[in-house]
């Protein structure tokens, strides 16, 4: 029996999250900015800031209205003819119906690995693609389960996040290597010898691990949506069958290897299943263990 | 300084009305939006009918019965005026197509026509777009039922003259158990 617990309360959290979340990252950003620029002249900070500022922002805007055609694009997807593929357009539909979600533009990848993902930063502008294994592999039940997971990130506007905490990191990963590569050509001298020192340790310190410490929280946050994706799923379908079939399908996959090659790994975490399969759980992977998935949804 | 806090209090209060009135509006119309939605399942439903009951006639035509109650079923849910005698005629439909689709299974020529078995499965992917509709239509009564007796919505609500709408249940038909002949 599905917990009648509002998902509702479920969608909120993850947004007040990112909401924090997108905070910590960007107050990062602003400390390293800071030391950076206390390490180095303080002459300069107002045009490293400014500088990183205007490229981030165009970073950010660019991404974030071809984020759709950026991941299709990187994977060689095809837009699904409806003639060819009516299961799938009668399921996605039957699903924008039960969640109330305009219809998302549907494509196909060729790879014989049982694998979709979503893109598009809202439900409006949103667009699914599944791997012809996918479609050849899974029964209507179990194609359903992994649509309702692919819609339900659109839903959840896990995309718009994840789009967004990809441009910080990349934010901060340029932020850190400009300060790397100015130690290089130091300018500045400074009357405390003692005190320059010590910020310039500081600040070394900070440009290496900021760029560790936001993966993390990136990894962290995506984990943590797989498994809200899968819980709206089942809210959508009213049953965790399909999706937990589909699931243990994937885990007995077999792989060839010539294939994941062609995945570019920056839309890697954006796939139901990792394409790249790691054995454990740990914190560097970009998905929840496939037994820990189907292990909560038997619970439901 | 006193001013200030009844102003703020005012503009407190202003905003908790306007914030209620709109939740309210919003869900109705959700609510409204769903049954059309239903609607036009139903209607593509209808649409299917006349050709499936040309093709059974061509390999059935002697089951005069359950092709009259399709075509009745069909015409009464066009006639319909209102969306809840739309849906109450479209169960009626389903019933009645269901009754074809386990005859067929006596006319293994009739199972095995191709227009037959597109049709067959195209109805089959309305009848889970029909449940799916209904489906978002009892999830949006229940927000708006959770909205408009929790507090403080309950005062809002009547305040707002609004009203609750039903629940669609379950088609009786499909409540029976089908017989099954051993």
């Amino acid at each position: 029996m599905v917990d009648r617990i509002s998902f509702h309360d479920q969608i909120s959290r993850n947004k007040w999250k990112s909401f924090f979340l997108i905070i910590i990252i960007f107050l990062v950003f602003l400390v390293l900015g800071y030391v950076i620029s206390l390490a180095t002249d303080p002459g300069l900070f107002f045009v490293i800031m400014i500088a990183s500022i205007i490229i981030s922002i165009l970073y950010i805007l660019v991404s974030y209205y071809n984020s759709d055609k950026i991941a299709l694009a990187s994977v060689s997807a095809k837009p699904a003819e409806r003639r060819q593929y009516p299961q799938y357009y009668n399921s996605v539909e039957g699903l924008t119906l039960a969640s109330g979600m305009p219809m998302p533009k549907l494509y196909v990848m060729e790879n014989s690995q049982i694998n979709a993902f979503a893109s598009g930063r809202d439900p409006e502008h949103a667009v699914i693609c599944v791997t012809t294994g996918t479609l050849e592999k899974l029964n209507k039940q179990e194609l359903e389960g992994v649509l309702g997971h692919e819609l339900s990130h659109v839903a959840n506007f896990d995309i718009r996040f994840m789009t967004l905490v990809a441009v910080m990191v990349g934010m901060i990963a340029i932020i850190s290597q400009l300060f790397l590569r100015s130690l290089w050509f130091r300018g500045g001298n400074r009357d405390d010898k003692k005190g320059n020192a010590i910020f310039m340790l500081v600040g070394i310190i900070l440009a290496i691990l900021a760029p560790i410490v936001v993966q993390l929280v990136q990894l962290a946050i995506s984990r943590k949506r797989e498994y809200a994706a899968d819980a709206s799923a089942v809210k959508f379908i009213r049953s965790p069958t399909g999706l937990i079939g589909a699931l243990k399908k994937i885990k007995n996959e077999h792989v060839p290897t010539q294939e994941t090659k062609k995945i570019n790994k920056a839309v890697a975490p954006l796939f139901i299943s990792d394409p790249f399969k790691k054995r454990l759980e740990n914190l560097t992977s970009t998905h929840p263990s496939i037994e820990k998935r189907i292990e909560v949804l038997e619970k439901m | 300084m006193i001013g200030w806090i009844l102003i703020g209090l005012v503009v407190l209060i202003i905003g908790t009305f306007i914030y209620y009135y709109n939740r309210f509006v919003i869900l109705g119309n959700r609510i409204e939006n769903s049954l059309a939605q239903i609607d036009v399942q139903l209607k593509k439903r209808a649409d299917l009918v006349p050709a499936l009951v040309k093709v059974v006639k061509g390999y059935a035509s002697h089951e005069k019965k359950i092709m009259d109650s399709v075509t009745k079923a069909r015409a009464d849910m066009l006639k319909a005026g209102n969306i809840a005698s739309k849906i109450k005629a479209g169960d009626k439909l389903q019933a009645a197509l269901g009754k074809i689709f386990a005859i067929a299974e006596n006319y293994p020529d009739l199972k095995a026509n191709e227009n037959f078995l597109q049709l067959q499965t195209e109805l089959s992917a309305i009848e889970d777009k029909v449940a799916y509709a209904r489906q978002f239509y009892n999830d949006s009564v229940l927000y708006l039922e959770n909205a408009s007796e929790s507090f403080p919505g309950v005062f809002f609500f009547k305040l707002f003259g609004r009203q609750k709408k039903e629940y669609l249940k379950i088609p009786e038909s499909s409540k029976e158990m089908p017989e099954i002949d051993l």
